[in-house]
């Protein structure tokens, strides 16, 4: 194509991709507590990120107040919305053949998907809110994207803690070590899954409030983040909560990298691409996952 | 009962067959299009129904089926006959290269390849514009042919579920199904069980390409957008499920059950259409995982594989 790539623009997709890439991270942090505890791919994942969003729009569009105080609703919400269909749905298929979990959080997915068109509308919508970017030297940096990635980063570090160092974020993890033994140990293992399904909600929900400052929403927006959040935990090794960290910065990197020399169509293809490669050269992640 | 099941059989099939003399377009076309659902879900079951290998992207071949199709009959000038096979041919050759390394992956992660493979089809139909038309779609010319091609899906779909009949009650299916039970254990009998899921998965992507193509044909225009879409992999597998997945009439039975009820329901539905759609899934998978068939296999001790 001819087209002459300057350090600049190295430097500007490298922040970008490391800004987006820890949206990824946290989004896909959800899905992988999700998977490691309860072996289940929550397809519905995106839809609730959705709903956070949505929520944040209308928080901001509403009440007019700052949509980064918007977390502190959507992500409650989305909790309990997690754990109602965790009680209701998913803890009846925890055990069945994946192909249960799948279709069931499909279906669970394309229905909310459609309650949000119905009442909401397929419109695009956007919160317009600090728009505009700091200037660097020769880069440029959007203030919404910068204070997002802050918010993603403080989040999952915050879930990281959590996950190390309460008796809650133990016992999770012990349960996504070894169920029987975390049973055996007093754990109650029902309510672990409860909880994890819940915070996974919450994760995903923080992910599109944080989105929704920065594009434009509509209700069919999360299946691209499932897909996402689906690639960051093959990338990272399914099940390992810091491999969801390494692979969705590395997700972030390589669709920005590649749009430097593809089209932004491809460069979605080239992260398939690489999801494929690693499911067969490393089916464990790139950290070692946990096989089925 | 057995030979009255047959003679019922044979008289559907005659019926069917007479049909498109009386019939009215809008009745053709709806025939058509419920062989169509047939033909996809049998040929899921093949793979998915028999080995337990969730197959989440199977739309990919009826895809790639319509753009073999379509460019041979487009750009080619290939009358649309070959030209289906051919899309069954391409459906199969991209089965043998995903299938042959991705056979091996277990569980969920094989079911997330698929899904990534449908998305990739999607993304190289796109690009390729010059052969492909891109995203704007590739048009074919015009040809008047409902009822040919209401003969060749109906055909594709007598061919897979026979095909169903001969494996489910031979030596290979047992083969494949005893994978699907405990594939360790299917090796260490001595199946040859890479080869055995390549040859389903082969059989499993044929027919939807030939579907594809013959869709394309009918339809007359595609597009990525709508030859590659996620809902047409879950109706299939939900229309299997519904009807009870590794039998042989289980498919044909839920395909017919649910397309005629979105035909007769859904249309009313205009809106909310999807949630019913999410909740029919949701109801089979809580409800019924083992499908109308088995639920009566268990009521009347039937054999697991009718």
């Amino acid at each position: 194509m001819g087209v002459i790539i300057t350090p600049a623009m190295v430097g500007q997709v490298v922040i970008s991709g490391l800004l987006a890439g820890a949206l990824y991270s946290m989004v896909a942090l959800g899905l992988a507590l999700i998977f490691g505890v309860m072996r289940v791919i929550n397809v519905a994942h995106g839809t609730i990120l959705m709903l956070g969003a949505y929520t944040t729009f209308w928080w901001f569009q509403l009440l007019g107040i700052n949509p980064y105080l918007s977390l502190l609703v959507s992500m409650p919400l989305m909790f309990l919305l997690g754990v109602f269909l965790q009680r209701s749905m998913v803890h009846r298929v925890v055990d069945a053949p994946e192909l249960s979990s799948l279709l069931l959080t499909f279906g669970i997915s394309i229905a909310l998907v459609n309650v949000t068109q119905y009442a909401f509308s397929s419109d695009v919508r956007s919160v317009e809110f600090l728009t505009g970017s700091f200037l660097v030297g020769p880069l440029a940096l959007s203030k919404s994207r910068l204070v997002s990635f802050a918010f993603a980063v403080g989040l999952t570090l915050f879930a990281f803690w959590f996950l190390q160092k309460t008796k809650l974020g133990k016992a999770i993890r012990a349960t996504s070590q070894s169920r029987e033994v975390a049973m055996v140990c007093g754990v109650n293992v029902q309510r672990i899954h409860l909880y994890a399904f819940g915070m996974a909600s919450a994760l995903a929900a923080a992910g599109g409030s944080l989105v929704a400052v920065v594009v434009a929403i509509q209700p069919e927006m999360g299946q691209v983040y499932t897909f996402k959040s689906f690639l960051v935990i093959v990338l990272g090794g399914a099940g390992n909560y810091p491999g969801a960290l390494l692979g969705g910065m590395l997700l972030g990197l390589v669709e920005q990298l590649s749009s430097l020399f593809l089209t932004t169509q491809v460069s979605e293809a080239v992260a398939y691409v690489l999801l494929v490669l690693v499911l067969l050269l490393r089916p464990t992640g790139l950290l070692g996952g946990r096989s089925t | 009962m057995k030979r009255a099941f047959i003679a019922a059989l044979g008289v559907l099939l005659v019926a069917l067959a007479l049909y498109p003399i009386t019939a009215t377009g809008y009745g053709i076309r709806f025939m058509l299009q419920l062989f169509m659902w047939v033909a996809l879900a049998q040929s899921w079951n093949l793979i998915s129904g028999l080995t337990g290998y969730v197959s989440f992207g199977h739309v990919a071949f009826f895809g790639t089926g319509a753009y073999a199709t379509g460019i041979l009959v487009a750009t080619h000038g290939w009358h649309w006959m070959p030209a289906s096979l051919m899309g069954g041919v391409a459906g199969a050759i991209l089965a043998l290269i995903i299938g042959y390394p991705c056979l091996r992956l277990k569980g969920p992660y094989f079911a997330i390849s698929m899904l990534g493979l449908n998305e990739v089809m999607r993304v190289l139909v796109s690009y390729f514009e010059g052969l492909t038309g891109g995203g704007s779609g590739l048009s074919l010319p015009a040809l008047h042919a409902s009822v040919q091609i209401y003969y060749a899906t109906g055909l594709a779909a007598v061919a897979v579920t026979a095909t169903a009949f001969l494996i489910i009650t031979s030596r290979f299916g047992l083969r494949l199904m005893t994978i699907r039970e405990d594939e360790v254990a299917a090796e260490a009998m001595g199946i040859d069980t890479a080869r055995y899921k390549l040859y389903a998965f082969l059989l499993s992507a044929f027919v939807p390409g030939v579907v594809g193509g013959l869709q394309a044909r009918d339809q007359g225009y595609i597009e990525p957008m709508a030859v590659f879409p996620l809902l047409t992999t879950i109706t299939m597998i939900v229309m299997a499920l519904f009807g009870g997945k590794g039998t042989v009439w289980g498919p044909a039975l839920g395909a017919v059950t649910l397309f005629v009820f979105q035909e007769l329901v859904w249309a009313r539905f205009l809106y909310l259409h999807q949630v019913l759609f999410g909740a029919i899934i949701i109801v089979v998978v809580l409800l019924m995982p083992r499908g109308i068939l088995g639920i009566l296999q268990q009521r009347f001790q039937l054999p697991r594989t009718i």
